[in-house]
């Protein structure tokens, strides 16, 4: 099949596909079946010109700016259903963009980092030919606006159940308790974990109020170590309680300032689909490796909290997801199978070596179903 | 086919394999080439046992966690559609903006085909009460016992599953392994793995292990595999020894001493009566092993007798090396499988002859099990172990 390739520009194009393939780009050369040769131009005045004999099957479409503002390109169909994206597209690069194409009716779509509104370029249509290549209508950022308020609602409603806890846990401990300090921890700390405070959620309030001690000089014994799990640390090595007061004192303290910055905190709305698989990413290396705990043994009631608050999460891209992830109803049968699974267990110790395998077989095959939630509901530039 | 989605997501595209073999260029397409040499996937036998092993290998033992019978069918189902897909090779389909890349690009935008022996199996486990299978074990499939100088742990032996993955590069392999792990994360966890390397002939003739002999010499000729190797149906009978092997004291022993533990020359590879690799032991002339010793590894191993002559198995040993022990010597050792039509007659009348032998004050087998290798998967419609479960 040799490529066909548009008269207008053709020099251009055969020095950039030559200046690819010299940069290292194996692509094309690893690709060659599928790199049909054309190149697309893709700016904001000439979005999509030169694909006029498109045809169907798996291919490698070169993609060039031929502008001078950094580009972003989606291929669409009519529907309005994305096929694939090139994003920060500068002036002057070619990129492969790998499709398979059915029968039905394409165009590209332009964007740049300036003013303008996006450019759908002319539609080409292409008859027969197999199945096309997965394709889902974009997500834009008023898309999401509804899902990041609702889950931002949830979250102050539970740093507000937080906040209470954190209290209960300082008188608990101010009474020299340990018994009632250990019983008070562990409400306060899943209230904490159930928040799905993932990858700098809170920004620095995670640090103070849930760090963890590697990385830091001396681990355990760094004094600046604060939050849930150097309470634990105390509360479960014989620390005297006289000395956790402190600690207690300055995680309420933590908490407290946390709840009275949220009003001022924002989540952008593009972090929201990537918390629905990162929670969980950290739950499956600290908590199922046993890695996080400092001796209260709750890694499975840590990590039953975090399936919580990827529930949240998912429950509040619900609306976009449902028309877009087939695969929905699967990932709602996992987190349950993996509830189940949780239930009833505190300690990682408690598991015979095949329930540990079943509980980490099922958090990744949760894992796999969540992933693409991060790519469906990215916001996009619709319009 | 409909039934595997739960555990299949994304495919190579069908049937591109042909396509992009024939179009691809240059390097690429001398390496196609060359490859055609291995077998396709579908077969009487599965791949991965008659072939002369490639030089880089991982051995792996899974816990099977799917909930119930039809789940496992739908984890079979899977595993020989990826294993279909990776031996073919072919350009992985794209996800577009629907998910992360469906393949993880190791071997870069098309996967060369032919590169790769993918080899299954089942446990004596797999057939307990969790999947209705109980009745249904085949009655040669056993757990592996402790041998007498064994060192096992319990972590590094048995599993429901075996799975071999074998290529001439190591990035192949793992390439594989996160390919069908990513597929059938709930449904299979693996138990343990160990990687395992074949060298090169050193000058020349069967490979060496990190003792420094040939290991491998008196294989089984191709047309006694029926015989001794294949079940009826197309199986055979896998036993793996995980053998670590004490080098430093092995290197800390007279060469004298290393050749009559084996029985064989170790520059040569000859038994210690003969001039060439391949010259058969005259034990018979030997009777009281003033030459090779009755306690020599060969000498116990095959005394090519008449009663032992039944007693062979085919041998595939691989070299692993993964790091430092407690006491800062390296731990490395044996990847040890063999094949046979039953293990009682064949592999554990072996192991019994060698109880005790020399050399087992150098070696320490501390894993391994016993699985059935399934037979081949047919043709497209088929699938690993679809007899056992249907």
């Amino acid at each position: 099949m040799r490529p066909w390739v548009p008269l207008a520009g053709a020099a251009v194009a055969v020095a950039v596909v030559a200046a690819a393939v010299v940069g290292g780009d194996d692509l094309l050369s690893g690709g060659g079946a599928h790199a049909s040769g054309t190149v697309l131009e893709a700016s904001i005045g000439r979005c999509g010109t030169g694909w006029t004999h498109a045809h169907p099957g798996a291919q490698t479409l070169l993609v060039r700016n031929s502008g001078s503002a950094i580009a972003e390109v989606r291929l669409v169909d009519r529907a309005g259903a994305v096929h694939a994206e090139l994003e920060g597209l500068g002036p002057g690069v070619t990129r492969p963009m790998r499709v398979t194409l059915g029968a039905g009716e394409y165009a590209l779509r332009c964007s740049d980092d300036g003013a303008s509104d996006p450019r759908t370029g002319t539609f080409v249509r292409i008859t027969g030919g197999g199945a096309g290549g997965p394709a889902v209508p974009a997500v834009s950022t008023s898309d999401l606006s509804g899902a990041v308020s609702s889950y931002w609602t949830k979250v102050t409603a539970g740093v507000g159940r937080l906040t209470g806890l954190t209290g209960t846990l300082r008188s608990a401990v101010a009474s020299g308790d340990v018994g009632e300090a250990r019983r008070a921890w562990l409400p306060a700390h899943l209230a904490y974990e159930r928040l799905g405070a993932a990858y700098g959620t809170f920004g620095d309030f995670d640090g103070q109020i849930n760090g963890r001690p590697e990385g830091l000089p001396g681990g355990v014994h760094y004094p600046g170590w604060t939050g849930f799990h150097r309470l634990e640390y105390g509360l479960w090595h014989g620390e005297s309680m006289s000395s956790l007061g402190r600690v207690a004192d300055r995680l309420d303290k933590d908490v407290r300032a946390l709840q009275a910055d949220l009003p001022q905190q924002r989540i952008d709305p593009a972090d929201l689909p990537l918390r629905a698989h990162e929670i969980l990413e950290g739950t499956l290396r600290v908590e199922l490796t046993g890695e996080a705990d400092q001796g209260s043994g709750t890694s499975l009631r840590t990590a039953a909290a975090n399936v919580e608050g990827t529930r949240l999460v998912l429950d509040a891209l619900r609306p976009v997801l449902r028309s877009r992830y087939p695969a929905l109803p699967q990932v709602d049968a996992w987190l349950a199978r993996l509830d189940a699974q949780l239930k009833g267990h505190a300690s990682l110790s408690e598991l015979s070596p095949l329930e540990r395998r079943r509980l980490d077989g099922t958090t990744g095959q949760a894992l796999e179903l969540l992933a693409p939630v991060a790519e469906i509901a990215a916001p996009r530039r619709t319009s | 086919m409909t039934d595997r989605r739960s555990f299949l997501r994304g495919a190579f595209a069908a049937g591109v394999g042909g396509v992009a073999a024939a179009s691809v260029s240059g390097a690429a397409a001398s390496e196609a080439k060359e490859d055609t040499a291995l077998r396709g996937f579908h077969g009487v036998h599965q791949a991965g046992v008659e072939e002369s092993p490639l030089p880089r290998t991982t051995v792996v033992a899974f816990d099977v966690i799917a909930e119930n019978r039809r789940e496992l069918t739908d984890l079979m189902r899977t595993i020989t559609e990826r294993a279909r897909v990776l031996t073919s090779g072919g350009v992985p389909d794209g996800a577009g903006i629907t998910a992360p890349p469906a393949d993880s690009g190791v071997l870069g935008p098309a996967v060369p085909g032919g590169n790769l022996l993918v080899t299954a199996g089942v446990g004596a486990s797999l057939f307990d009460g969790r999947f209705g299978l109980a009745g249904r074990r085949p009655p040669r499939l056993t757990t592996m016992p402790t041998f007498p100088n064994d060192a096992l742990d319990p972590a590094w032996c048995h599993g429901d599953l075996s799975l071999q993955l074998s290529a001439r590069d190591e990035d192949t392999v793992v390439h594989a392994l996160r390919d069908i792990a990513r597929h059938t994360r709930g449904a299979a966890q693996i138990r343990w793995k160990m990687d395992g390397f074949v060298s090169p002939p050193r000058p020349s003739g069967t490979p060496r292990n990190l003792l420094g002999f040939r290991d491998g010499t008196a294989n089984p000729a191709p047309a006694d595999l029926g015989r001794l190797v294949w079940t009826d149906d197309g199986g055979t009978y896998l036993v793996v020894r995980l053998i670590r092997m004490l080098v430093e004291f092995w290197d800390r022993i007279g060469i004298t001493e290393q050749e009559q533990i084996i029985g064989r020359a170790r520059d040569t590879g000859a038994p210690l009566d003969g001039d060439d690799e391949f010259d058969p032991p005259r034990f018979t002339a030997d009777p009281i092993g003033k030459i090779i010793p009755l306690t020599s590894h060969i000498r116990l191993a095959n005394p090519r007798t008449a009663q032992s002559a039944g007693s062979r198995i085919l041998r595939r040993g691989f070299n692993y090396d993964r790091g430092v022990d407690a006491a800062g010597d390296l731990d490395m050792g044996l990847v040890f499988t063999c094949y046979q039509r039953d293990i009682p007659s064949q592999f554990e009348a072996v192991q019994h002859r060698l109880k005790d032998e020399p050399l087992v004050d150098y070696v320490r087998p501390f894993g391994g099990g016993y699985f059935l290798v399934l037979p081949g998967v047919r043709d497209g419609g088929d699938f690993l172990g679809r007899a056992l479960l249907a």
